[in-house]
Order: structure tokens, then sequence, then C-alpha cells
């Protein structure tokens, strides 16, 4: 009780942040932008109509979505390597982890807002003379990616969240470097509630854009 | 080529199922206070009194937005000083668990009281019941039905979250893989064999949470999200 707070001992450590939080948003970067792109792949794989493709898809989405994402990280650091002639390093271990894990959730998103989209749309852009392909990037995708919108905030969202995990393997973030400065100046009280304001300070924007985003949604269907 | 060999891991199964033993006892914990404090959450943020409203809205919004590594670190090493109490690793795990799942569970209760419609409360209180008799016997019966599907699927993810409980030192099955892995020089076995339990257990549920999912979409009644 009557703990005296001393935050000064975090600010001292200014470095040590500045290069954590450097490592959380290059990771943030890196599995955002994958976990999206891997996860439209796996969307229109699903929605395909050979079931050579439809399968394996489905299989990589439920294998993703029903594991826990640590298990997958611990997974690709400590046992791939095994099988393979290299070394993983943390950064590639923990971007594989969450990246795969975030296409499996990014998947369902992406199909649930293709197949959310009339069919008379798909008819029209080729009554027009498109191809299938043109008809899903010019008229489907477009209309699709704006009623997705807020259920992609909200993945980017779990997606910065989820880089924390990464400490695990002692990869440098943010959390990983509130470890360090607490071990260094025995203030973990001030170090941790440091970690969860920033945290907080760089989410709570985006869970208001959610928000935003879902409230308009709403209005306009 | 690398010679599997998943004896040494399956020598060790017993650790495994302790391991899980431990992983579905902090997620039960974390479940049923889960759903308790989720309510009296919602109910606390559904009041009119700003003075309820407001603190149980940042309680909510706090714990939905930081990530749950962050709190279940700061439970662990920071409360027990702040506190002067001890905390084991079961207890760090539990309380950060059960008041993040809170959190979530709070809006799926608000969600889920908003959702039924008006005229049922004013009905109820038409006959003569009270405000709180009115919730507990005419909305809550409804909204808590519309509700299983987002509290299942929360069930669930809480599953996969208790994992992080291994980077304090609680003996889940992630942990015990661990162990398992530096006791043999088996990682890929060890891993690979968590991941697979994991799998098992958490699609199995995922599975039954979607039959019940269907079971209630065929009955015609709404669900929210």
């Amino acid at each position: 009780m009557g703990h005296r707070w001393d935050f000064a001992s975090v600010l001292d450590n200014h470095e040590a942040l500045l290069a954590g939080a450097a490592g959380t948003l290059r990771l943030f970067a890196i599995c955002l932008a994958l976990g999206l792109a891997l996860g439209l792949a796996v969307g229109l794989a699903r929605s395909a109509r050979s079931a050579w493709i439809r399968l394996p898809a489905g299989a990589f989405v439920e294998f993703f979505r029903n594991t826990p994402v640590l298990v997958q990280i611990l997974w690709f650091y400590f046992a791939l390597p095994i099988l393979l002639p290299f070394e993983v390093d943390k950064l590639a271990a923990a971007a594989l982890g969450i990246s795969l894990n975030s296409a499996a959730f990014a998947g369902e998103i992406f199909r649930g807002g293709i197949q959310s989209i009339e069919p008379g749309q798909w008819e029209g852009a080729r009554a027009i003379g498109m191809t299938q392909a043109q008809a899903m990037r010019r008229v489907i995708l477009p209309q699709a990616v704006r009623r997705m919108l807020p259920a992609l905030t909200n993945r980017a969202i779990e997606v910065f969240k989820m880089t924390t995990l990464a400490s695990a393997i002692a990869y440098v973030e943010l959390l990983q470097q509130g470890r360090l400065i607490a071990s260094l100046n025995f203030n973990p009280i001030e170090a941790y509630t440091a970690i969860a304001i920033l945290f907080f300070c760089c989410l709570w924007p985006l869970v208001r854009l959610t928000y935003f985003l879902e409230r308009r949604l709403a209005r306009s269907d | 080529m690398y010679r599997w060999d998943f004896g040494p891991v399956l020598a060790n199964a017993d650790l495994l199922a302790a391991g899980l033993l431990n992983t579905l006892r902090v997620t039960g914990t974390a479940l049923v206070v889960g759903v308790a404090l989720g309510l009296a959450l919602a109910l606390l943020r559904l009041s009119r009194r700003r003075l309820a409203s407001w603190p149980s809205g940042f309680v909510i919004e706090v714990f939905r937005t930081t990530p749950p590594l962050v709190q279940l670190f700061w439970f662990y090493f920071a409360l027990p000083l702040v506190a002067g109490i001890e905390m084991t690793p079961f207890m760090a795990a539990a309380t950060t668990f059960s008041i993040q799942s809170a959190a979530f569970f709070a809006e799926v209760f608000r969600a889920g009281i908003a959702s039924v419609e008006r005229g049922q409360g004013e009905a109820a209180r038409a006959i003569g019941m009270t405000r709180p008799q009115a919730l507990r016997r005419v909305v809550l019966p409804q909204a808590v039905k519309r509700m299983i599907p987002a509290f299942m699927e929360r069930a669930i993810e809480l599953m996969k979250t208790t994992t992080l409980v291994a980077t304090i030192s609680y003996a889940d099955l992630l942990y015990a893989a661990n162990e398992i892995s530096q006791r043999s020089f088996r990682p890929l076995e060890s891993f690979t064999v968590a991941a697979l339990a994991y799998f098992v257990v958490i699609f199995a549920a995922s599975q039954a949470a979607r039959r019940v999912e269907r079971r209630l979409a065929a009955s015609g009644d709404s669900t929210v999200r």
C-alpha cells in the first residue's frame, strides 16, 4: 500500500521503449499486410467451385482458427527449424504464427463479404461482358470490402494485440522492453502500467474507428 | 531426412494430461466468474446513473483494448507490489482472464438486453413487476437465449488465450509441452503434439458450438453478436 509512483525510472529508458515500439510496429505491419493478402487468397479459394481448391483452404482455416496463436509461434520458433536446413529467427517465427492465424480469420471475413453481395451484381457484370475475374475485381470486391471494413479494422486491432506474444520468444517489442526495464530498475509497477497505457493509447483510436464504421454501415444498409 | 520419434513425448503423457487439466481449470474459473461479473458490469453500464455507468464502461474498454498478455504481466508482476499481496500464477491467471472475459461478456449481455423489444419490459412493468423483476423474469431469459452463440464463441477464444499462462510458469498444456521439449530435446514432436491436442479440444468445442447455433437458427430466433 502507499506505493510512491515513479514513472521517471521508466521514461529514463525511453531509448529501450522506442526500440520496442519500432519492433512492435514492424511486426504489426508485416502481419497485417501478410494476413490480409493471404486472407484474401484463402477467402477466394474457399469460394471456389473446384473442391480441390476449396477443401485445402477450408482445412487451413479450421486448423489455424482452432489452435492458439502462442502455440503456433512456439512451433515455428522451436519445432520448424528442425525440419529446415536453416534457422528461423524470432521475427520470422512470430510473423509466421500471427500472419497465418490472421489469414485464417481474415479469410472468413472475405468469404462472408463476397457471399453477401447479391447474385444480380455478378450477373450484371457478366452480362456486360466482364470475365469472372474482372467481375470479382471491379464489381464484387469493391462493394464487399466496404461491408467488411469494420470486421477488418477489428482484425487489425487483434493483430496489434497479438504482437505482444512475440515477447514469449524474446523478440524485441514493447512488452519485452517493459519486462527488461522492470527487471533492470526493479519498477514492475510503473513499467507494466506504462506499457499498458501505451497499448491503450495506440489501440483506442482504432477501436473508436471500428465503432464509427459499424454505425455508418448500419445506417447505410 | 529427419526421423520423427514421438516416444519421449508419449512417455510423458501424464504431464500433458495434467497440463490439459490445468488449462481447463483456468478456462472454467474465468468462464464462471466472467459471466457473473460480466452481467454485473453490463447492468452497471446500462444504469442511468453516471457514477455507475462510467466506471463500468472504463473497466470494459480498458480490458477489451489492451493486450491480454500485458494484463497478465500486470496482475502477476505489478499488482502484488501495489496491493502488498502474494499472487500465485494460478491466481494471477484466474484474475486476469476473469476480468477480461467479464469485459467481453458485458458487451454480449448489453447487446442481448438491447435486442429484446422495449415493449417486453414495458408490458412487464404494466402488470406490476418492479424493474429488477421485469429484468430477471422477462427480459434476461429472452436475451440470454440470443446470446448463446456469442457466449460459446467467447468461451472458445478464452481457452485459446489461456495458453498465455505458460509465460508466467503456470503448468498448463503448453507449459508441459515446453517442459517435455527441453527434457527430451524433441521440440518438433513436443510442440506438434501440443498443437494437435489443442486442435482436437478446440475443434470439438467449435463444432458443438456450430451445432447449437444451427439449431437456434432453425428455431427461428434471432441471435446477437
